[in-house]
C-alpha cells in the first residue's frame, strides 16, 4: 500500500475547520465484468491485444505474430495451417465518485461525514491514479454541483485539489436528489462507481438511482456514525433535520434507545438487500474509513 | 367569584403565552435523519405536556403581574346577641388622671387608658354581639361598623388608646352612636356603650334631638363614667348645682329624664363592670341576621406560587435535557 504525504496545511488551524487526513491511502479495486476499453489497462477486457489472459488460435495469416506460433496446435490443425496463440488485453476501466452534498451529510458524530467523504475521494482519485484508470468525481445536491463535478480524465494530483475544494464547502443543500440525474453524465461505458451518501433518502429514491445506474458497477459506500444510533440511556433531547428542518423531541429511555438501534439495524438491512439485487452489497463506513477494508471488499 | 385586576394591561403579555406552542422549548441537536428514528407516542405527548405547561407558566406569571384579586362581597350571618356601640370620649380630659385604684393600684394611669381597658374586658366576655365603634372629641370620629370580628373591635379600641385631644362634645358623639342603629332591622337589644368623663353640657335643642332619636331607635343608654379624683358622684346632689361646674350630674339627670332604658356606673367601684356586664345579660336577645363584608383576597401570591411549581418542572427538565451529541 502506497502512502503519499499531503502538503502542509495552513498554520492557522482555525481558519480551515476541518481536520486533514495525514495522508492520503490507495486501495485495490478490481472487478469481476471485462472492460470494452482498448485503451491498456489494470483490469480484465474483452480485447485482444498483448497480454497474458489467453483468448483463443487464430490462423497466421489472419494474426501475423510468428511469435505467439502454437507448434501443436500447428500440427493438430487439420488444414495444415500455422495456428497462432491471441491473447486479452488488461484494459482501463472509468472511475466515478458519486457525491451526496445534502445537508445530511454535515453530521458530525464521532467524525464529521463531509469530512469522511471528502477523504474518501480523495483516496478515490489517488487509487484511481495509481491503479491507471481516469477518474471522475460528481457531487450533487438538490442538482448536480457544478463546482463538485470533475469529469472524467487521467488525473495526477487531482485528489488534493478534491480534497481541497470538498472541505472548504459546509453541504446545506435539502437534499440528495441530483444523484438521479448523473447517469446521463457518466455515459453508456460501463464504469466502476463509488456512490458515496448517507442513504438517508426514501428506498424508492434509492431504487430508481441504482437503476438509472443500471448499466454501471454500483459500490453502495454507506456514511453512517455510530452517534446517530446510539444514544443516552436517558435523558430528553429534541433533534432537528437539517434537511427537511423537522424537529423531533425524544424522552430518551433504554426501551427507545433499542427501538432507534433496531431501526437502524432494519435500515441496514434494506439498504443491503436493495442494493445486492443491483449487483453489490453496500461497503458500510461505520465512523472512520478505513482504505484496507474497502480493498477487503472487493477481494470478498 | 368576581374577580378584579389591579393592573389590567398587563393582561396584554397573555399572547406571549402562544411561544411555546409555536416554537421548540429545547435547543435542537442536529441529527442526520429523524425520519428513522421510530414514532414514540411517549415523547409525543411530552412535548405537547413540556409546551403547555410552559404556556400555562407564562400565562400564569402574566396573571400575577396583573394583580388579580376577588372582589369584597357580603357574606349574610347569623347571629344572636346585643347591637353594642361602645362610644369612647376622647377629649382632653380623658389624658387627666384617673381616681380608681382598683385596676391594681396605677392610679397614674390616664382615665383614656383605662377605658380602653375596660372596655377590652367587656368585649372580651361578650362573645355573641355585634359591637361597632365610635369616639367623639370635638367632632365625633366614625372608626368602626357594626361587626362580630373580635380582633378588629379590639384592634380599634387600641388604637383609640392614643392622647385625647379637644373638648367633649357628647350630644354629637351620640348622634353618630345612633346613626349605627338607621336602616337595620330591629333584631336585638340596642345598646350605647358610652365611656366618658362626663365634662360636657348638652344644649338644649340638642338634647330635644337625642331623646327623640333615642325614643325612635329604642336605644338603651349605659354609661361608665369615670370620675377625676376630685369630680362629683352621679347619685349625690351636688351643693351648689351648676352646669358649669358639675355637668357630669346634670347630664345623668338629663339622662334619666329621657325616660330610656339607663344606667349609670361609676368605674372606680370594682363591681361596677361585672354589674353592667350582667345587665346587658339580661336583656332579651334575637337572632340576628347580617352581613359582614369579606376581605379582598389576592389571588397574585397563589398564581406565583403555581408558577413557581411549574417552573420547577421546566428546570427539571432543562436540567436532564441533553444539548450536544457530544459529551
Amino acid at each position: 500500500m502506497t502512502r503519499r504525504t499531503l502538503p502542509a496545511r495552513a498554520e492557522d488551524r482555525f481558519v480551515e475547520r476541518r481536520s486533514a487526513p495525514e495522508t492520503l491511502v490507495e486501495f485495490h479495486y478490481q472487478v469481476s465484468w471485462r472492460s470494452h476499453s482498448a485503451i491498456p489497462g489494470h483490469h480484465y477486457s474483452t480485447q485482444s491485444g498483448g497480454g497474458f489472459e489467453f483468448h483463443g488460435h487464430a490462423p497466421l495469416i489472419s494474426h501475423p505474430d510468428p511469435r505467439n506460433l502454437d507448434i501443436h496446435a500447428s500440427l493438430n490443425d487439420p488444414f495444415g495451417q500455422f495456428v497462432v496463440r491471441t491473447f486479452r488485453q488488461r484494459s482501463a476501466i472509468p472511475v466515478y465518485v458519486l457525491a451526496d452534498l445534502s445537508a445530511s451529510m454535515a453530521f458530525t458524530g464521532t467524525r464529521n461525514k463531509h469530512e469522511t467523504l471528502a477523504w474518501f475521494s480523495a483516496c478515490a482519485a489517488y487509487s484511481a491514479f495509481r491503479t491507471g484508470d481516469p477518474f471522475g468525481f460528481i457531487g450533487c445536491g438538490e442538482r448536480i454541483d457544478p463546482n463538485f463535478w470533475i469529469p472524467l480524465r487521467w488525473y495526477k494530483s487531482i485528489a488534493e485539489e478534491l480534497w481541497k475544494r470538498l472541505n472548504n464547502h459546509i453541504p446545506n443543500e435539502r437534499s440528495a436528489r441530483g444523484l438521479l440525474e448523473t447517469a446521463a453524465l457518466i455515459g453508456r461505458k460501463k464504469s466502476l462507481v463509488f456512490l458515496v451518501s448517507d442513504f438517508h433518502f426514501p428506498l424508492a429514491i434509492l431504487n430508481q438511482l441504482l437503476e438509472n445506474l443500471e448499466t454501471h458497477d454500483v459500490v453502495p459506500v454507506v456514511l453512517w456514525d455510530s452517534r446517530e444510533q446510539d444514544h443516552p440511556e436517558w435523558g430528553v433531547i429534541r433533534f432537528s433535520d437539517p434537511e427537511s428542518g423537522n424537529s423531533r423531541f425524544l424522552i430518551l429511555r433504554p426501551a427507545l434507545r433499542e427501538k432507534i438501534r433496531a431501526a437502524f439495524r432494519q435500515r441496514r438491512d434494506s439498504i443491503t438487500r436493495l442494493c445486492a439485487q443491483f449487483g453489490r452489497e453496500p461497503f458500510f463506513v461505520t465512523d472512520a474509513f478505513d482504505p484496507e477494508e474497502l480493498t477487503h471488499y472487493f477481494l470478498r | 367569584m368576581n374577580i378584579e385586576f389591579d393592573h389590567a394591561q398587563w393582561l396584554a403579555g397573555l399572547i406571549l403565552a402562544i411561544l411555546p406552542l409555536v416554537r421548540p422549548l429545547q435547543t435542537a441537536v442536529p441529527c442526520s435523519c429523524t425520519d428513522l428514528i421510530p414514532d414514540d407516542p411517549l415523547s409525543e405527548a411530552g412535548d405537547w405536556l413540556l409546551r403547555l405547561i410552559a404556556a400555562s407558566t407564562l400565562a400564569i406569571i402574566v396573571l400575577g403581574l396583573s394583580g388579580p384579586h376577588e372582589k369584597e362581597q357580603p357574606i349574610e350571618k347569623v347571629g344572636n346577641g346585643a347591637h353594642i356601640v361602645l362610644l369612647l370620649d376622647r377629649s382632653a380630659s380623658m389624658n387627666q388622671n384617673f381616681s380608681g385604684r382598683h385596676m391594681g393600684g396605677r392610679a397614674s394611669e390616664s382615665k383614656g387608658r383605662y377605658a380602653q381597658q375596660l372596655l377590652a374586658e367587656f368585649v372580651e366576655r361578650r362573645g355573641n354581639d355585634l359591637f361597632a365603634m365610635a369616639s367623639f372629641s370635638t367632632a365625633p370620629i366614625y372608626t368602626l361598623a357594626l361587626t362580630r370580628d373580635r380582633d378588629a373591635v379590639l384592634s380599634a379600641l387600641r388604637a383609640a388608646s392614643l392622647k385625647g385631644r379637644g373638648i367633649t362634645n357628647m350630644a354629637a358623639g351620640l348622634s353618630l352612636a345612633l346613626d349605627f342603629f338607621t336602616g337595620r332591622a330591629m333584631t336585638g337589644s340596642r345598646i350605647i356603650l358610652l365611656v366618658s368623663d362626663g365634662a360636657a353640657r348638652i344644649e338644649p335643642e340638642a338634647r330635644e334631638s337625642l331623646r327623640q332619636w333615642f325614643h325612635e331607635a329604642r336605644v338603651s343608654l349605659y354609661w361608665i363614667y369615670l370620675r377625676n379624683p376630685n369630680g362629683a358622684r352621679l347619685a349625690e346632689r351636688p351643693k351648689n348645682p351648676d352646669e358649669q361646674t358639675t355637668p357630669e350630674y346634670f347630664l345623668h339627670q338629663f339622662f334619666l329624664r329621657m325616660e330610656i332604658p339607663y344606667k349609670a356606673y361609676e368605674a372606680d367601684n370594682p363591681g361596677a363592670l361585672k354589674q353592667a356586664i350582667r345587665d346587658i345579660e339580661q336583656l332579651e336577645n334575637k337572632p340576628i341576621l347580617y352581613f359582614e363584608k369579606s376581605l379582598r383576597k389576592d389571588l397574585s401570591a397563589p398564581c406565583y406560587a403555581i408558577a413557581a411549581a411549574l417552573l420547577a418542572i421546566l428546570l427539571a427538565v432543562k436540567w436532564i435535557e441533553i444539548r450536544t451529541d457530544r459529551p
